[in-house]
C-alpha cells in the first residue's frame, strides 16, 4: 500500500443514524439519502486519488518569462506538485543556457537539506537561495542582473520516490527601460471610461429615486393632515409654492411639444 | 413613420458594422506586402503566405494603445446604444425624445473621432511608402455616420406608430 494515501476518517461516517429509530418523516428520509450520496462520493474520490497517485508524475512550475531592468534583483520562482508527501530527500537544480548558446550549465543544486550555490560560473557571488523546500519552493534570487544574463533558466525538482517528470523553463529578459506591456494602457482607458459611465448612470438614478421619495413623503404627510384646519392650510401653502413651479415647467414643455408637433 | 424607424435602425446597425470592421480588421495602413495596425501586422512572404507578426517596437506605444482603447469604446457605446434604442422605443412616453440613445451615440462619435484623429496625426508622418487602408477609411466614415445618427436621435420624437 503506498505511503502517500490520506488515512480515511471512517469514524465520521456512521450508518447508525439517530433518525432511523424515530418515525421516518419525509425530511428525515431526504437527509438520509443525502448522507448516503455524500459518503459514496467521498469513497469514489478517495479511490480515484489512490489510483491517480500511481500514474501521474511530478509537475514543476515556474514563470513563463521574467522581465527585469538592468541592475535590479530578479527572483526566479520554482515550485512543484507531487502526489507524494514532501520527502526529506527532495532536490532542486537550476541550469542556465545563455541566449544563442547550445549547452546549458548547472548553476544551483539543493540536496540533502543543503543548498549549493554556484561559486565558479557566471553567477558567483550574485545568487542566493530564497526557497523553502519543505513548502515545495525552490526559488533563487539573482542580484544585479546584466544584459549578459539574458537566457533560459531551467528548474528541475525531484521528490523521491516521485522522480519522473519534465523540468520547466523560464526566460529572462533584461531591459534598459521596461517597455509598456501590450494592452495595459488600452485596458486602463476602457476600464476607466466604462466605470465612469456606470457611476454617472447610477448617480443619476439614485438622485431621481431620492427626489421621488421626498415628493412621495411630502404628499403622504399632506394627506395625513387633511382634516386639521390651520396646519392643513399651512401644508397646502408649502406645497402650493413647490407645485406651481413644477406645473409651470410641465405646462411650458407641453406647449413647446405641441408647437413643434404642429410645425412638423 | 415605420419606414423612418426602420431607416434609423438600419443606420445604427450600419454604424456598428463599420465600427467593428474598422476596429477588428488590421488594415489602417497598407503597402504592397504589408497590412498593419492597430492590433498587429500582416506581412506577405515571398512564398505567397501572409504572416501574422507583432507591430514593431518603434511605434509610439502609448498612442497606439490609446487608438485601440477608443475604437473599442466606440464599438461598445454604439452596440449599447442599439439596445437602449430598442428599450426606449417601448418605454418612452409619447412626445419625448430619444435622449439616452443619442447620448450613447454621441459618446461613440467622440471615441471614434479621437481614435481616427490620433491615428491620422501621430502615425506614418515620415513619408513611409504605402497608403491608408480600408479600416482607416471606414473609421472616418463611421465618424460621419455616428454623428448623423446622434443628431437624428436628439431631434426625433416618439409618436404612436
Amino acid at each position: 500500500m503506498p505511503s502517500g494515501l490520506i488515512p480515511f476518517p471512517f469514524h465520521l461516517f456512521s450508518f447508525h443514524h439517530p433518525s432511523l429509530s424515530r418515525n421516518p418523516s419525509h425530511t428525515d428520509l431526504r437527509g438520509e439519502q443525502r448522507e448516503i450520496m455524500l459518503s459514496v462520493l467521498a469513497l469514489t474520490s478517495v479511490v480515484l486519488l489512490g489510483i491517480a497517485s500511481q500514474t501521474t508524475a511530478i509537475v514543476v512550475y515556474t514563470s513563463w518569462e521574467r522581465h527585469a531592468l538592468v541592475g535590479t534583483d530578479v527572483r526566479l520562482s520554482c515550485s512543484f506538485f507531487s502526489w507524494q508527501w514532501t520527502s526529506p530527500d527532495v532536490t532542486f537544480s537550476w541550469h542556465y543556457r545563455p541566449d544563442g548558446a547550445k549547452e546549458a550549465i548547472s548553476i544551483f543544486h539543493y540536496a540533502g537539506g543543503i543548498p549549493y550555490v554556484d561559486t565558479k560560473g557566471p553567477f558567483r557571488d550574485r545568487m542566493e537561495f530564497v526557497g523553502n523546500p519543505s513548502r515545495r519552493d525552490g526559488s533563487i534570487l539573482l542580484k544585479n542582473v546584466d544584459f549578459a544574463d539574458n537566457g533560459t533558466f531551467t528548474c528541475d525538482a525531484k521528490n523521491p520516490p516521485d522522480i519522473a517528470g519534465s523540468p520547466s523553463h523560464v526566460r529572462l529578459f533584461v531591459f534598459e527601460k521596461v517597455p509598456v506591456q501590450a494592452g495595459v494602457i488600452t485596458g486602463a482607458i476602457i476600464g476607466v471610461v466604462l466605470g465612469l459611465l456606470i457611476l454617472i448612470v447610477a448617480i443619476y438614478y439614485l438622485m431621481r429615486f431620492l427626489v421621488a421619495r421626498r415628493v412621495f413623503s411630502l404628499s403622504m404627510s399632506k394627506h395625513g393632515r387633511k382634516g386639521k384646519g390651520k396646519e392643513g392650510s399651512q401644508q397646502k401653502q408649502a406645497l402650493a409654492v413647490t407645485d406651481p413651479a413644477k406645473l409651470k415647467a410641465a405646462a411650458s414643455e407641453k406647449k413647446k411639444q405641441e408647437s413643434r408637433r404642429e410645425k412638423k | 413613420m415605420l419606414i423612418l424607424l426602420a431607416a434609423i435602425f438600419l443606420l445604427h446597425i450600419a454604424c456598428i458594422c463599420l465600427l467593428l470592421a474598422a476596429t477588428i480588421h488590421n488594415a489602417w495602413w497598407m503597402t504592397d506586402t504589408m497590412s498593419t495596425d492597430i492590433w498587429s501586422r500582416w506581412i506577405l512572404t515571398p512564398a505567397g503566405n501572409w504572416n501574422y507578426t507583432d507591430i514593431p517596437a518603434l511605434y509610439p506605444k502609448e498612442y497606439l494603445q490609446a487608438v485601440q482603447a477608443s475604437s473599442v469604446l466606440a464599438c461598445i457605446f454604439c452596440i449599447l446604444g442599439l439596445f437602449v434604442f430598442v428599450a426606449q422605443l417601448y418605454t418612452l412616453p409619447k412626445g419625448k425624445r430619444f435622449l439616452f440613445t443619442g447620448a450613447f451615440q454621441l459618446l461613440a462619435w467622440l471615441c471614434i473621432m479621437i481614435a481616427a484623429s490620433i491615428y491620422t496625426e501621430i502615425f506614418h508622418k515620415d513619408k513611409d511608402p504605402g497608403w491608408y487602408g480600408a479600416s482607416f477609411i471606414l473609421a472616418w466614415i463611421s465618424v460621419c455616420l455616428t454623428f448623423i445618427s446622434c443628431i437624428t436621435y436628439f431631434v426625433l420624437r416618439k409618436k404612436t406608430a
